[in-house]
């Protein structure tokens, strides 16, 4: 027995011995022995809150009241079951929601990158905001040239993407490589899983091709044989020794998520010739900064560069800006607002269904109030119920809060497939301990905050008028009764401020996907081949396989409709070129800019992209034949306006090409090629032919199956080369449906979250209108009794939630005004305060209030008077 | 002594009734029941303590160690629980005691002065 619980023990027998020595001076005044034992009980005074007192001054009385709250609180939510369970739920869906959130939102945003000391990583890119270009990569000799010329980083490294095709152990398949600056791995710093990163010489000219292995790959191709280390792969059709393997989770930073191997730039067979050209923007720098350097400092050096850069290099570097910015944030880019709206999203709808069981707890308090009155009448102290009533809340909130995490880890796995595919750290996106303590809190929080407003008012009802009242008939104190409209009118403000949000969003959405792309889609789809560049190494045996290959596939049953496009609109990128009108040379720095596909001679037909003017390619537009192009009507708007671009010439050239002066023989009509959001810009088409590339997009418009064209364009492909792999086959619309996931990603989560919104107010309408008929049973029955008809309830009854509603929108209306700037930015075709959204949410909410209002209402009409009044 | 316990003691009914228990117990140890009456009887009644508050108040000074309890037999030949001073509180009576005189002198003369401004 602790010495507390044996003070307490003495402290009983000490009362009970004080009111016996009472009651025997009482008996000796002269009292008889029944009322001198009420008369002494009536001097004490009242015995609980002595104890609770007397226990009070030792101490551990917080955690004791605490545990006892505790039981007392589980036991009393085990008792109305019905509450606890839809209180639970709606917490679990607030908790839950912003928990999957969260999780994104830590990955992409708290969490430093997962390098060596990453506060000193930074992105050096370059920029010639004049074009409208902020964001440029710098080529190999800038990029050298600069490594040598700064004294602000300790270390520097490029890197660069392409895909390149791994014959042996199965099915001929593309990997996404990154090509790298050997400095790469010590400049990051993680480790290798096995085996060692590049070293310098590896970089070097006429050094033995090496690659590192992802885990990834190292397990699902090599069945992570740990004997690979040293063994020869074949990728292009050339070997490359393993030289090492990387974790799973180890990316090289800005490329794409998607990375198989690592490889020395100077081994790829694209950008491996690029090394000793000055021009094209092809490379990614990273670079870290010495300690104590700042970014300004870097930036002022980085100036200086550009300027020498510029001077002794005019031709590929005038007009050009070096700039230096914390890597993170190049990383995170316009992620930022887009999280940031759906965390501040998922906060609202946790704040609704706070105030949903804020009022769940309001009307218990309401019917809780004889309990509450006596437990005061016993000498409990407000304060003291205040702290029981509130850790209820707080047990209900955890509760919630448990069951939110548990429907976080279900929605997190669904977020991944909602995911936009280019998200920076995905792979980190996991419910972590951070994480968890987030959610912990913030449950914790949310008991707090819907549990003290009920609280505060169930602590200190009228003990008289609650003891003789009872179960309170003639309804809620006016305080309590203001309190859960004050709440409700809360929740339909909440409500439409994301309601707006979504409904913007969605009529943006609405706007981009029904943008026409400048091509149809329908029965069109795509398939990418690539072609080793070892084994295929000269334009002409780039021309000759296409040629084959089209010949076979366009005397397939069904696949007459078929083209190669290199590269497709809205598909993986886009190639954009400086030209010169004339036959004249380009000079760089003043030189204008189109986009750039090259295209066999039906890719119009099949794209359905029309013909305005002059003549699509033909076969004839061979490489022998005269250079040709073909325009966008964009093109012949800006650069020939009021004359006749047909004839006129253009001078330009793919890289590694020399530009070629070319003819204009036809225009087309406008496709959007960089994104649906973006106005068509120039563009220019070239023949095949006569520009042909190491592989392309294969696109057929085929009423036949997806299936049986695929399988019929592998067949075709394997029997001109067995070893050639058919990647991402994709519908059109399926393409489109990529290009636009970023967007459908926050329309779908702010729609969904808007609909729980939409739903827990309905639910809070429902509750105050239904409790509120509830109490005023006996005043609609009296009504009644008067000669008041249904159709004046009826009114009596919606004009309190009208009402609601209307308070409601007055809030919510400013607030989602004053609120949409935030999502200007992520607007397309529709303005933040666009009348219609704000009309057609208002007239949703209304509507959905009044529905929620139907069935206490009807019950309001029904009330029997005799009933009703007998009801006392 | 603490500033807590100085805090504490800005709570004049709960001070003054630790005041008047300490000076009680002055006379010899004394049970629970005889301390409300002695309180009440020496005040001629003009105190009506509500006789529970005593209990808090008590293990509160037990707790400072100001009094102790101890087991004893009352008048009656009945087990009773006994509280007497200890050195400390002997000391604290002191100290509690110049306290409430400095107190009581302050609040007179604040109440005074209109009197002796009619008296110059």
């Amino acid at each position: 027995m602790s010495r507390r619980d044996r003070m307490m023990g003495e402290l009983d027998q000490d009362i009970r011995e004080h009111i016996e020595r009472e009651t025997q001076d009482n008996i000796e005044r002269g009292m008889p022995p029944n009322e001198a034992h009420f008369a002494a009980v009536r001097k004490f005074g009242n015995v609980t809150r002595v104890q609770e007192d007397t226990r009070k001054v030792w101490s551990f009385v917080w955690l004791e009241q605490f545990l006892q709250d505790l039981r007392y609180g589980i036991r009393s939510l085990a008792r109305s079951p019905g509450f606890a369970v839809v209180a639970i739920i709606t917490m679990a869906l607030g908790i839950g929601a912003n928990t999957a959130i969260f999780s994104v939102v830590n990955a992409v945003l708290l969490m430093p990158l997962p390098y060596h000391d990453p506060g000193q990583l930074v992105s050096v890119f370059t920029q010639k905001l004049q074009d409208g270009i902020p964001f440029d990569g710098i080529s190999y000799l800038n990029m050298e040239d600069l490594r040598r010329q700064n004294t602000v980083f300790a270390e520097l490294a490029g890197n660069t993407q392409h895909e390149l095709t791994l014959i042996g152990q199965g099915e001929p398949t593309v990997v996404s490589t990154a090509g790298v600056t050997p400095e790469l791995f010590s400049l990051l710093g993680t480790a290798p899983l096995a085996g060692r990163t590049f070293f310098s010489e590896d970089g070097k000219p006429g050094a033995a091709p090496v690659v590192i292995l992802n885990e990834n790959l190292w397990r699902s191709r090599f069945g992570a044989d740990p004997g690979i280390l040293g063994r020869s792969i074949n990728l292009d059709k050339r070997a490359f020794r393993v030289v090492g393997i990387m974790p799973a989770q180890f990316r090289s930073p800005i490329l794409s998520n998607k990375q198989d191997i690592w490889i020395p730039v100077s081994q790829d067979s694209l950008f491996g010739n690029w090394l000793g050209r000055r021009g094209g923007h092809w490379m990614g720098v990273i670079g870290r900064l010495k300690p104590g350097v700042s970014i300004a400092q870097a930036q002022a050096q980085m100036d200086t560069v550009s300027a020498r850069l510029a001077h002794e290099f005019p031709n590929d570097n005038a007009g050009w800006r070096l700039r230096v910015q914390p890597l993170k944030g190049v990383m995170v880019g316009d992620l930022k607002t887009e999280l940031l709206v759906l965390l501040g999203a998922v906060g609202l709808v946790l704040l609704i269904a706070c105030a949903n069981i804020a009022n769940l707890l309001l009307a218990r308090a309401t019917s809780r109030g004889k309990e509450m009155a006596v437990r005061i009448a016993l000498g409990a102290g407000r304060a003291r119920i205040v702290r029981q009533l509130l850790t209820e809340s707080v047990v209900l909130g955890l509760l919630g809060g448990v069951a939110g995490i548990a429907l976080a880890f279900w929605g997190v796995r669904g977020l991944a497939t909602l995911l936009p595919p280019g998200l920076p750290q995905m792979h980190a996106i996991r419910i972590d301990g951070g994480v968890l303590a987030f959610a912990l809190l913030l449950s914790l929080a949310a008991g707090i905050v819907f549990g003290l407003a009920p609280a505060l008012f169930g602590a200190g009802p009228n003990v008289q008028t609650n003891l003789k009242e009872g179960e309170g008939q003639t309804g809620e104190s006016g305080w309590r009764r203001r309190a859960r409209s004050i709440l409700v009118i809360g929740e339909i403000a909440l409500a439409m401020v994301l309601l707006v949000a979504a409904g913007l969003l969605m009529r943006s959405f609405a706007a981009l996907v029904s943008v026409s792309p400048g091509f149809h889609t329908e029965h069109v789809l795509k398939a990418d081949i690539q072609l080793p560049r070892f084994q295929y190494s000269t334009p002409e045996q780039w021309a000759a396989f296409a040629n084959t290959l089209m010949t076979r596939i366009h005397n397939e049953p069904g696949l007459g409709d078929s083209a190669i496009g290199v590269p497709l609109p809205l598909d993986e990128g886009f190639v954009n070129l400086a030209f010169e009108i004339g036959g004249g040379p380009t000079t760089p720095g003043t030189a204008q800019t189109a986009d750039y596909t090259a295209i066999s001679p039906d890719y119009f037909h099949v794209m359905g992209i029309p013909l305005l003017q002059g003549r699509a390619f033909s076969d004839q537009d061979s490489m022998s034949a005269p250079r040709v192009t073909v325009i966008s009507a964009a093109m012949a708007r800006r650069h020939f306006p009021n004359e006749d671009a047909l004839g006129r010439r253009l001078t330009f050239g793919f890289p590694p090409d020399p530009p070629v002066t070319r003819e204009i023989v036809g225009v087309v009509g406008d496709v959007r090629d960089v994104s649906l959001s973006e106005q068509p810009g120039p563009m220019m088409y070239v023949p095949f032919a006569q520009s042909p590339f190491w592989g392309g997009q294969l696109v057929v418009k085929s009423t036949l199956s997806t299936s049986s064209v695929v399988a019929a364009i592998r067949q075709d492909v394997h029997a001109v080369d067995k070893d050639l792999p058919v990647t991402d086959v994709q519908t059109l619309p399926e393409m489109i449906g990529v290009s636009v996931a970023q967007t459908r990603f926050r329309t779908l989560l702010l729609g969904l979250f808007a609909a729980i919104a939409l739903a827990l107010a309905a639910a809070g309408i429902f509750g105050v209108i239904s409790y509120s008929v509830a109490c005023r049973t006996r005043e609609i029955g009296i009504r009644m009794a008067l000669g008041a008809k249904s159709a004046g309830v009826m009114r009596l009854i919606l004009g309190e939630s009208t009402r609601l509603v209307l308070l409601g929108l007055m809030i919510g209306i400013p607030a989602a005004l004053g609120l949409g700037h935030f999502l200007a930015s992520l607007l397309f075709g529709v303005r933040a305060a666009d009348p219609l959204t704000f009309a057609g949410v208002a007239v949703l909410l209304a509507v959905v209030a009044l529905a929620a209002s139907y069935v206490p209402t009807r019950r309001a009409m029904h009330v029997d008077p005799m009933v009703a009044l007998r009801h006392e | 002594m603490s500033t807590k316990e100085q805090t504490k003691r800005i709570e004049l009914l709960q001070g003054t009734l630790d005041l008047l228990i300490l000076r009680t117990l002055l006379l010899g140890r004394a049970h629970g029941h005889a301390i409300a009456k002695a309180i009440e009887f020496n005040s001629d009644d003009v105190l009506q303590v509500e006789q529970g508050s005593l209990y808090p108040a008590l293990h509160r000074l037990i707790k400072r160690g100001w009094i102790a309890a101890e087991e004893g037999t009352s008048e009656n030949n009945r087990r009773a629980k006994f509280y007497r001073l200890t050195a400390k509180g002997r000391r604290q009576l002191d100290v509690e005691t110049s306290k409430w005189s400095k107190l009581a002198g302050a609040i007179a003369r604040i109440l005074q002065p209109a009197e002796q401004e009619s008296q110059p």
